[in-house]
């Protein structure tokens, strides 16, 4: 039963990350940009919720500090994809090696040290402890003492399905990836829709860098998205941009992480860190043979 | 041709231009600075020459990712590639002891076949199963990853290393050295003009750019668009795959923890910056490698981190790409109303 709990938690835990940075890749999915600088955004916000929390002794200027930073990459992607109208996947590309190298230079110039910086000066985001569901045996372990980023994303998962498929906001959205030039017609700018879901995603990718940083671990290290942003474009891919599917599919690849560290009883670690990646692969092949098996019978 | 040199140039110089505020901002002399890089990157015989020798990874995986994007496929798989490339090399030249000319072949044609093998995975999975390259290359980088890292940790590892490495390769299988130049830019250079000829020259090379144009026109021309996406996505493997054993060849002669993580996203981003040209991918590749190979001399004599490089490269690639993509437009703009005038006159 423990290890059964265990795994539940850690799939719960590896998942959050993932499952935000994918609802954020899920908007601009739907607003019709081919966006994959997640995992950027998610190392911008990472490095930003440490800072911020280290220097003002607070958790809640931590993620406030996380959402900036993403938004500050946001922008970037904003101004040469959408402004200056370059290629989308090379801005991705160029964005994501610009988060990388900016934030180990500035890991360097500003904590001065090289790979990784962790300290007491970093305020965690807090574990929430439930009352009443924190009695109940089983479900009480896991519905009781998460993160709350975790508890938060539980809300915003189910805000965006409302926003996408709800909304006045999510039809614009949805219309400037299906039909752009209708929607422009119509009298709403399409490059304002497509600037507003790049925010979003940028507020949901720093949140997902901020419990990267201040919620999984406490500490920022290099490169320490390590392809989580790549995983959630896979998921928003393998479900097209469904945010309920998204969670689900995120849940999976939690768990494989969860999985990965059970099975390092047995196998060296090197081995168990493939784990996601290999679930991934298999999720892709899932995902083309059954668009196979579809499109034979139609 | 001369548009786009101006276009680099000028990418390369605002770049440049940003990185000195922000050091002029932080208290550094810019100009000390960018003196000091390129002091230690040209100055003299032995930087240039180390110059050289770095920028031969550099300029190969970044040939993989041109050929490869040019001709359709988006093979980012460079990083794997060339640890796998790397891992081959080495097991070769720690396992066999046979003469230099016999033993140096092996070990790139090994190189070769590591790249291929990797490659050829991301490949099969699109045929077979038609699951996107960029997303498997992407995947297969990071098992790539931790799978050499497992091989150098236990099976290969150097007995009482304090970080995971291999022994060192038989001393035959070390790329021969003249004075500091390293014959590893011999092999560069002619591994350049087969890519240019084979790209430019020949009937493949040509069926590749049009498949890269237009895949549909090219399948409807005659051009067996699968049977050169396998072609296409061996070659840029085995490319990448070389890479990798020339750096342990010309390097540390072994297989050190990280050996990669320097040129991981180096190629895709020199092939994006050189817009998918041969030539251009040879000349930016010299260019981020002065830049590299200077940072550490920089960062010895102005205390500059040499990580503010990383960010100069991504600045340079995104100002680059965008310039030539905003004058297109401009010039298509231009076209359009001169079209109009004779159109109203």
């Amino acid at each position: 039963m423990k290890i059964f709990i265990g795994l539940i938690n850690g799939m719960i835990a590896a998942a959050t990350p993932i499952l935000l940075a994918a609802l954020g890749g899920t908007i601009t999915y739907y607003a019709g940009i081919f966006n994959i600088a997640m995992e950027g955004m998610m190392l911008g916000g990472a490095f930003f919720a440490v800072l911020g929390s280290y220097y003002s002794g607070s958790w809640v200027i931590g993620i406030i500090s996380a959402i900036f930073g993403a938004i500050l990459l946001a922008l970037i992607f904003i101004l040469f994809s959408v402004v200056l109208k370059m290629d989308e996947f090379i801005t991705g590309i160029g964005l994501n090696l610009f988060a990388l190298g900016a934030t180990t230079y500035m890991l360097r110039q500003i904590f001065s040290v090289k790979g990784a910086f962790a300290g007491p000066g970093i305020i965690p985001v807090p574990y929430l402890d439930i009352p009443l569901i924190k009695e109940i045996p089983v479900l009480g372990e896991i519905l009781s003492g998460q993160n709350l980023i975790i508890y938060l994303t539980v809300i915003i998962t189910i805000y965006i399905h409302y926003l996408v498929f709800s909304t006045r906001f999510g039809l614009r959205l949805r219309a400037a990836g299906y039909n752009p030039t209708c929607l422009n017609t119509s009298g709403v700018s399409t490059a304002r829709v497509r600037v507003w879901s790049l925010i979003i995603c940028g507020v949901l990718c720093g949140l997902a860098g901020a419990y990267l940083s201040l919620g999984y671990v406490t500490l920022f290290s290099e490169n320490m998205s390590a392809g989580r942003g790549w995983i959630s474009l896979a998921a928003v891919i393998l479900v097209n941009g469904n945010p309920l599917g998204i969670a689900l599919i995120s849940l999976v690849f939690g768990f494989s992480d969860g999985l990965g560290l059970y099975l390092q009883q047995v196998l060296p670690s090197q081995f168990t860190s493939m784990v996601p990646y290999i679930a991934t692969l298999i999720a892709l092949f899932i995902y083309s043979t059954r668009r196979k098996e579809r499109e034979l019978y139609e | 041709m001369k548009q786009r040199l101006i276009n680099g140039l000028a990418g390369i110089i605002v770049a440049m231009l940003l990185g000195a505020v922000v050091m002029f901002v932080q208290g550094y002399n810019p100009i000390e600075t960018y003196y000091a890089l390129f002091e230690y990157s040209l100055g003299d015989w032995y930087s240039f020459s180390t110059m050289l020798r770095n920028s031969v990874p550099l300029v190969l995986t970044g040939l993989s990712a041109s050929v490869a994007f040019a001709s359709g496929p988006v093979n980012l798989g460079q990083p794997g590639q060339l640890l796998m490339g790397a891992l081959f090399a080495t097991v070769t030249g720690l396992y066999l002891d046979l003469p230099a000319f016999l033993l140096l072949p092996l070990m790139i044609f090994a190189a070769l076949i590591g790249g291929m093998l990797w490659s050829g995975i991301a490949a099969l999975l699109k045929r077979w199963f038609n699951m996107d390259e960029f997303i498997t290359t992407l995947m297969l980088n990071m098992i790539a990853d931790y799978f050499t890292y497992w091989a150098i940790s236990y099976p290969f590892a150097e007995p009482g290393a304090y970080s995971p490495m291999t022994p060192q390769i038989n001393r035959s299988g070390w790329m021969p050295e003249y004075g500091h130049f390293n014959s590893n830019v011999i092999m560069m250079l002619f591994v350049i003009i087969i890519v240019w000829f084979l790209f430019t020259k020949t009937i493949a090379g040509y069926e590749w750019r049009i498949s890269g144009k237009n895949s549909l026109f090219a399948r409807l021309g005659g051009v067996q668009t699968k049977k050169n996406y396998m072609i296409v996505m061996l070659l840029t493997g085995a490319l990448a795959g070389l890479a990798g054993g020339l750096v342990v060849m010309s390097g540390p002669h072994r297989f050190i923890k990280d050996i990669g993580a320097n040129y991981a996203w180096d190629g895709v981003m020199i092939a994006m910056v050189a817009n998918n040209g041969i030539i251009a991918t040879v000349l930016y590749g010299l260019f981020f490698s002065t830049l590299q190979s200077g940072a550490l001399g920089m960062e010895l004599i102005t205390a500059v981190p040499s990580e503010l490089i990383m960010v100069l490269q991504a600045v340079i690639v995104l100002l680059v790409v965008a310039g030539r993509g905003y004058i297109d437009i401009l010039l298509r703009k231009q076209a359009e109303r001169r079209k109009v005038r004779e159109r109203t006159t």
